[in-house]
């Protein structure tokens, strides 16, 4: 039974929010009966379990969440969360009742009231949770939907702003209370509160102790309003009355007094808890008490009263005595029914006026006499007058005021001044909002002729007040019990001696009652000239509003110091970027070998060959000399680095690799095109006279990265030649040799790897040059000359090329008619040659990919020397049928392998003598050989294609006179512009 | 291995692979079919997905030989928990982000589909893969498809911010082959497992060698995982790139989390003898520093796009510093973090052009769309009108609701996964040890504190400007087919939220499973061969 | 030998780095060509350097390292050859494609001042 009770009182809220958000804008009426009901259903649901409570008992239902971590779905209700439970759910009920007529026929009522039960929800989760975890998780919950309410008008700016300053504030403190909590869950080895609220002793000794307590304590501070995060409040009030009733009065911020009660046992009484939550609350007392006094603004009056009541209960927490938290109990429930009947009060003359000015409004006693006189007994209450619930708890507050053994004495000796005064205070902003709303002459130019609300408007309000007369009058008779199960719910067995009787004799506290009456009445009357004054806020502090230095320090926040930070830290450059990642890398291997050490290899070097030597001095001054040539004589430097690619190859064969080096010599090709093709695009760049050499900035700039690329080259020269001088005990290749031919069916060792032993990779990297070719060509369609390489280069003009925009490809042919003539010869030599190395590339060095590449250098030559039309005109090419084609036959001739149950890309293998070519392997691996040829050709051409075809394209897209003057420096701005 | 279930390994590559070769013979004009062919691989990738996270169930690490040669030379396919939790996030990222190209992305550029399945066959191809080489070379698979997702749809932004992606993924690819060839030379083997036992009877003499080359190996993981100072390139680039793209992207930062916890755990765990935790304090405080830069960064920008991109380095950042704290019991936590955060990046990046759209011109992802199309040829304009559909009602409440719950997701907060995660990070953080808490925890547990602060500032500034700052913007037009992938994530996210228990339970045997990798070595280096060896 | 060749691969590394670094896009691509030379060859020589070993099996035969050359990293360099070919097209298609867009070849597509 405990079960479901507790999970409906926390699930319904919930699900009727769901049901109130699906309902169509209009439907105020059942949006209202809707959240009525659920708020009636979840009080009767609370009264149910009043039986258990009362008798002391505990409701408590676990459901599984994360066992494995210590998080489980704890509802837990004692006497405490009980009353709380109440007062959420009564006040809503209520709270909805009187939103049903506040709110205009015209605003979209239902997302108001999903908001509020969603919001009751997570209160009701937070009071009746028994994990400290989940309490934390439904408290940043509250603060979610309390941002929503309190945006709900979020056309208007103060609503935004409002709602986005509480967010901020209240889910800060709730991030600092979780942490709270996981330091309070590493004390006692749990979050169960159970077991927390018996760890008393062992959480008060221990090392972690203050920063647990801190952190809860900014928690709490942060959502209760407190000093010196109380300027949220009234700066919420820009929510619907009907939202600051609710949340300002008697849950949202009670919240923050909830966790500390629920804490109090084990986390109170110590020096340290005396001056965090004691001060905060001295400060927040006095302070919001009186601030109140010189609010123009109905609500922002009563804002500034909560912030200050709630200092009271603090106070009354901080200090070190069951009796004070008696009172504060006690005081939480008086000022729930006092300061939410005043809201709504305030929420009616609103609605009935236009304003909640004080200084416009007055008189209003004649039009709405008996709102009036509500008002007048809540606000009495709130000033502690006689016979009044405010009047019992605040002489509880006095009487502590006077006794309480806080251990820290300086705090002590000022209290029952800084009450007396605080008290007087209040019955000052008492008597303006009462006087100044109801009293002296007729109001005039109201925005609203004002008349008495509806009679369902006002009767929250007279519940609430009549709640604050009884209590008044017959405290052991009414709240009396509930008051008594929830203070025996936290204090356990030693609840002090405690009576609630209004009359306890002529004593000290009555004498300060008195005094703060008096002195309130006189404040009131001396501060008359300074509160008809036009002038905003309280005098002395008036410079200090915590919203501006809020916002302040958030634009300095998230504007000023995390751009600078961002600027100094971060770089969107991509040359900084390298050379971190290259001196990061190179400062890892080096520090690592350097650190951890490493012996001589195992290998004796062989003698050095002069031949190589002179091989590699001029490949290495091929290097230098591209990386020399590469800015100013970009074609030299293609050239160069040929050269070097060249050297490269030789090299492989050198170390008979002829594999290495065929497949290099074809790549080399291709690149190089490649590069030429690209070349034609870039901005002419010449050293231009007056540029002369680089500033101080650039040479240290240029000095670094030289450092930078020695240290790059010695390290990863040093790195091969500690590797290429060990061979490890057990070396992969072993296998390979051994089984190539046995069991891979290829002599060619290299090629039965790609094929075969490791097929996978090959299969891998033919996918990425599908990619990349795609990529390419989907990007080249986009292609769009920049304006100052669009016209022909001189270079073609000087050929006398002028014709050869129109597409007539004889002038060229003419130019080179020999070379034209070679490759069409050539052309059908190299296919056979490709299909040679195709075929024999299982035993002899060849294969698939360079025999693809070999097709497509003899179709590129044949583009080169005959022009693009000229070549399109006599070879239909589809490379993307190609390319795709290649990709099936090697993907299926893996697959293939998956029919007969083996795994993907096993092979199967027999040879067959062909005529001339001879004995051929027609291994399932050649099909799949075949694939890749098919791939590289297709990819190869679709690239080279594409980009040959600029040339084409560039003068047809962009007429010339888009030209601009060839100096690259004043692009930027002109593509900008048109771009 | 006649056995269907274990040709399943392979079809996560296969399929998509297929797709995708298909894609392109079809061409480009015949775009029924291609849409067809995505989703079916979409679809089937999903549900091979579920499946393979069951297989994973059983203690037994599953083993495909490629090519059906011994494992030790051969390249094989290892499923284990944690490649069978990528495998899913991926196909849910991919359904995800197919289904979104398709309402308007996948005409912004030719050959859109194909790139999009490569993309997917390298991310499985990574998550699955034994092999180290057989690693990179899907990297470079995936890469050289995000090239092309990065690009598609071309225009001045994603051209520039892909030319530094790519040079920088160059680079590290380099780094890569040079740890690879490294390792070769030094431990003569390729095979991961294999790795991890020789690893621990290296000669003293060589351990240095072997550790700088892992080292380098290292760095050009933790360039693609984005930590700091090595991620500059990736607010950008995810800034730039299309819609689609930058959700898949979301997952592609995670490969290199994935890299470093497969390799390191593996090769420096706790049974890999004198090289035992190599590195790690430098994990936690990368990670650390990447947190407090993506916070600032969170924190500086007001911009989405680049919002979303700052919150992949909290995330990233998260993940290094929760592995190089080298507990399992917070490994568990990061993996539950790690799939939480990519659904919800992953749907925030796809939520954020839909919000763009209702805004004024100047919003940059629409001026980066509108790009897309500005600069397209003829091929957009035909289909233009039937390719956005009506706006439904209530469009900006959902997005609405989608945004804060992205915005809950990111900062951690109640009630979603997001901030379960952050707790099953800093619960076991916190829980260990006996009194005294070592500065890495207390500096952790204020980095993800703050961080998720930051979010929680940057998201309420940039949620107001969006949704309340001008209520009379106009609805932006969203097809269900754009909006519905958000909510599938979202759905997701909240799913984890209520199945928490026992997601964090097959977490965590997978994190015992990669701190304790004697399953892994032992299925991989005994695998047994189907039928007769080789043919 | 070893030593020359080291030499070699540290000549083309530290030029490859060089221009990495510079500011234009053709420089680049040409110090990521020259850097990939390196690699490749750093990857080919981690097999160890034999001159003069045969690099095919003759037939029926089982090889062994000791008559063979280390076929693996000549796999393994084949395989970063190709990709490396095909990210470098790619790479130069892009900078024609910043080249046009923006009309700088400056590899952060916009000229800093200096």
């Amino acid at each position: 039974m405990p079960e479901s009770l507790l999970l409906t009182l926390v699930g319904l809220p919930f699900l009727g929010a769901i049901a109130a958000g699906l309902l169509p804008t209009g439907a105020r009426n059942a949006a209202a009966a809707l959240a009525g009901a659920v708020a009636l259903i979840c009080l009767a649901l609370v009264w149910v379990a009043y039986p258990t409570v009362s008798a002391g008992g505990v409701l408590r239902a676990e459901f599984a969440w994360m066992p494995s971590l210590g998080l489980n779905l704890v509802l837990r209700m004692d006497g405490f969360a009980w009353l709380f439970a109440g007062l959420v759910t009564g006040i809503g009920a209520l709270v909805v009742l009187y939103a049903r007529y506040y709110m205009s026929s015209e605003d979209p009522v239902p997302r108001f009231f999903a908001f509020l039960l969603a919001f009751m929800g997570a209160m009701t989760g937070l009071v009746i949770s028994g994990n400290l975890v989940q309490l934390a998780f439904f408290w940043e919950l509250t603060s979610l939907f309390s941002f929503l309410l309190i945006g709900y008008w979020h056309h208007l700016a103060a609503a935004r702003d409002g709602a986005r300053m509480a967010l901020t504030i209240t889910a800060t403190g709730g991030l600092a209370l979780f942490a709270g909590v996981l330091v309070i869950g590493h004390i006692v080895g749990s979050y169960d509160l159970d077991v927390v609220l018996a760890a008393g002793d062992s959480i008060r000794t221990h090392p972690l102790y203050l920063p647990a307590l801190l952190l809860v304590v900014l928690g709490a501070l942060t959502k209760s309003a407190q000093f010196p995060f109380h300027f949220w409040l009234p700066h919420a009030m820009a929510a619907p009355t009907p939202v600051s009733a609710y949340l300002h009065s008697a849950t949202l911020v009670k919240a923050g007094v909830f966790l500390l009660v629920r804490l109090w046992p084990v986390m109170a009484g110590t020096e340290a808890w005396a001056w965090t939550v004691g001060l905060a609350g001295l400060i927040t007392l006095l302070l919001g008490a009186y601030i109140a006094i010189f609010q123009n603004d109905l609500k922002g009056l009563l804002a500034y009263s909560t912030i200050s009541h709630l200092g009271l209960i603090t106070l009354l927490l901080g200090l070190k005595s069951e009796l004070a938290l008696v009172a504060a109990v006690f005081h939480i429930l008086n000022h729930a029914a006092f300061k939410c009947s005043l809201f709504m009060a305030a929420g009616i003359i609103d609605h009935e006026t236009g304003t909640r000015d004080i200084r416009r409004l007055s008189g209003l006693n004649r039009s709405m006499p008996f709102t009036a006189r509500l008002a007048l007994v809540a606000a009495a209450a709130m000033a502690g007058v006689p016979l009044l619930n405010g009047f019992l708890s605040k002489e509880m507050f006095f009487a502590e005021a006077l006794s309480a053994g806080a251990p820290v004495s300086p705090l002590l000796n000022i209290l029952p001044l800084a009450a007396t005064v605080a008290s007087a205070f209040s019955v000052a902003y008492s008597l303006r909002f009462i006087h100044g709303a109801f009293f002296g002459p007729e109001p005039v130019d109201l925005p609203r002729t004002p008349h008495e609300p509806a009679t369902w408007m006002r009767f929250p309000v007279e519940i609430l007040v009549l709640a604050c007369i009884m209590v008044g009058v017959l405290p052991a008779a009414t709240v009396g019990p509930y008051l008594n199960l929830a203070v025996r719910a936290v204090l356990g067995a030693d609840v002090p001696a405690y009576s609630l009787a209004v009359w306890h004799g002529f004593n000290l506290p009555l004498l300060m009652s008195l005094i703060a009456l008096a002195g309130g009445v006189a404040l009131y009357l001396i501060l008359q000239p300074q509160l008809r004054s036009d002038e905003e806020g309280p005098p002395l502090i008036r410079r200090l509003e915590g919203k501006r230095i809020f916002d302040r320090t958030m634009v300095f926040l998230s504007w000023r110091l995390a751009r600078r930070l961002e600027g100094i830290a971060g770089t969107r450059r991509l040359q900084p970027q390298l050379r971190v990642i290259v001196g990061i890398a190179l400062l890892a291997g080096a520090a690592t070998a350097w650190l951890r050490g490493f012996g001589p290899g195992n290998i004796a070097p062989a003698p050095v060959d002069p031949v190589l030597a002179l091989l590699w001095a001029v490949g290495a001054a091929f290097a230098l000399g591209t990386a020399w040539q590469a800015k100013y004589h970009r074609l030299a430097a293609v050239m160069l680095l040929g050269g070097t690619g060249l050297v490269v190859c030789v090299t492989f064969v050198w170390f008979s690799a002829p594999d290495l080096a065929l497949t290099q010599l074809t790549v080399e090709v291709v690149t190089t095109v490649l590069l030429v093709l690209g070349l034609r695009w870039l901005p002419k760049r010449f050293r231009i006279v007056g540029e002369g050499g680089p500033e101080m900035l650039t040479r240290t700039r240029r000095l670094r990265d030289l450092a930078i690329a020695i240290g790059a080259g010695t390290g990863l020269a040093a790195l091969s030649y500690a590797v290429m001088t060990r061979t490890p005990p057990e070396l992969l290749a072993r296998p390979f040799l051994e089984r190539a031919y046995t069991e891979g069916g290829g002599t060619n060792v290299v090629n039965v790897i790609l094929v075969d032993f490791r097929g996978f990779d090959t299969l891998g990297e033919i996918f990425v040059v599908a990619t990349v070719a795609l990529t390419t060509y989907a990007l080249l369609r986009r292609f769009r000359p920049a304006p100052d390489s669009v016209e022909v280069p001189e270079q073609q003009r000087d050929q006398g090329g002028a014709a050869l925009h129109g597409g007539a490809d004889r002038p060229i042919a003419d130019w080179l008619l020999v070379p034209f003539t070679l490759t069409r010869l050539l052309f059908p030599v190299m296919l056979i040659v490709a299909v040679f190395l195709l075929l024999r590339g299982h035993d002899l060095p060849g294969g698939g990919f360079s025999a693809g590449m070999v097709v497509a250098i003899a179709i590129l030559l044949q583009y080169m020397t005959g022009g693009t039309e000229w070549t399109e005109d006599r070879l239909r090419l589809r490379p993307p049928l190609w390319l795709g084609a290649g990709l099936l036959i090697a993907a299926g001739t893996g697959l293939a392998a998956c029919l007969f149950g083996r795994p993907f890309l096993t092979t199967y293998f027999a040879y067959a003598e062909l005529p001339v070519i001879g004995k051929v392997p027609t291994a399932s691996a050649l099909i799949f050989d075949i694939g890749v040829f098919c791939l590289v050709v297709g990819a190869t051409l679709l690239m080279l294609v594409a980009l040959a075809h600029q040339s084409v394209r560039g003068h047809r897209a962009t007429p010339r006179r888009r030209a601009l003057p060839k100096t690259h420096e004043r692009m930027p701005v002109a593509v900008e512009r048109e771009g | 291995m006649t056995d269907w279930a274990d040709h399943l390994l392979i079809a996560p590559i296969v399929v998509p692979m297929l797709a995708g070769a298909a894609m392109i013979v079809a061409g480009d004009r015949w775009r029924r079919l291609t849409v067809a062919l995505g989703l079916v691989s979409t679809v089937a990738l999903l549900l091979l997905a579920i499946t393979l996270l069951g297989f994973a169930e059983t203690p037994i690490v599953r083993v495909y030989r490629l090519g059906n040669w011994p494992s030790l030379f051969g390249i094989v396919l290892v499923l284990d928990r944690l490649s069978a939790v990528m495998l899913a996030l991926a196909a849910v990222l991919g359904f995800a982000a197919f289904l979104f190209s398709l309402g308007r992305w996948h005409r912004a550029g030719v050959y859109f589909h194909p790139l999009f399945q490569f993309q997917l066959m390298g991310l499985n191809g990574a998550f699955l893969t034994g092999d180290l080489f057989n690693l990179f070379v899907f990297f470079e698979v995936l890469l050289a498809a995000s090239y092309g997702m990065a690009l598609h749809g071309s225009g001045v932004a994603r051209v520039r911010a892909g030319l530094h992606y790519i040079v920088v993924n160059l680079l590290a690819s380099l780094l890569f082959l040079i740890g690879v060839s490294v390792v070769y030379g030094i431990a003569g083997t390729l095979n991961m497992a294999d790795l991890a036992v020789r690893m621990r009877d290296v000669a003293t003499e060589d351990r240095g060698l072997l550790e700088a080359g892992l080292a380098v190996l290292g760095i050009a993981f933790l360039v693609k995982a984005a930590m700091w100072p090595l991620g500059f390139w990736l607010p950008v680039t995810y800034a730039a790139a299309s819609t689609p793209a930058a959700a898949i992207l979301s997952i592609l930062s995670k490969v290199g989390i994935y890299a470093v916890l497969r390799v390191w755990l593996l090769l420096f765990g706790a049974s890999a003898g004198a090289s035992a935790g190599f590195g790690g304090t430098w994990l936690l405080v990368g990670g650390l520093l990447t947190i407090a830069f993506g916070s600032i960064a969170v924190l500086a920008t007001q911009n989405l796009p680049r919002l979303a991109g700052a919150s992949v380095l909290i995330s990233s950042g998260t993940l290094l510093a929760a592995i190089g704290t080298g507990r399992a019991a917070v490994t568990t936590g990061a993996l539950f973090y790690l799939v939480s955060s990519v659904l919800a990046i992953g749907a925030f990046f796809l939520l954020i052009e839909l919000v763009e759209r209702g805004r004024e011109v100047g919003a940059d992802v629409l001026a980066v769309t509108r790009e897309a199309f500005g600069t397209g040829e003829e091929e957009e304009e035909d289909e233009e009108q039937e390719v956005v559909g009506v706006a439904i009602p209530g469009t900006v409440a959902i997005l609405g609701l989608a945004f804060l719950a992205c915005a809950l997701l990111l900062a951690g907060l109640p009630p979603l996964s997001g901030f379960l995660a952050k707790f099953a990070i800093l619960a076991p953080l916190l829980a260990a040890g006996g009194a005294v808490v070592p500065t890495s925890t207390w500096a952790l547990m204020a980095a993800l504190i703050l961080s998720g602060l930051a979010t929680v500032v940057a998201m309420t500034r940039a949620g107001i400007n969006a949704f309340w700052g001008s209520p009379e913007g106009r609805v932006p037009r969203v097809g269900l087919v754009e909006i519905a992938p958000v909510a599938l994530l979202l759905v997701l996210c909240a799913a984890l939220t209520v199945e928490a228990g026992p997601v964090i339970g097959y977490m965590q045997a997978a994190a015992q499973a990669l701190h304790e990798p004697g399953d892994y070595l032992q299925g991989v280096l005994s695998a047994p061969p189907a039928g007769p060896e080789g043919r | 030998m070893e030593l020359i060749v080291s030499l070699g691969i540290g000549a083309l590394a530290g030029s490859g780095v060089w221009l990495l670094l510079r500011p234009r896009t053709f420089q680049v691509i040409v110090g990521l060509s020259l850097l990939s030379y390196a690699v490749n060859l750093f990857i080919f020589s981690t097999g160890g350097l034999r001159s003069g070993a045969a690099a095919i099996l003759t037939p029926g035969e089982a090889g062994s390292l000791a008559r063979y050359t280390d076929p693996l990293p000549q796999a393994l360099v084949l395989t970063a050859i190709v990709i490396g070919f095909a990210t470098t097209a790619l790479l130069l298609v892009v900078m024609l494609a910043t080249r046009g867009l923006t009309g700088t070849d400056h590899v952060d597509g916009r000229e800093h001042e200096r």
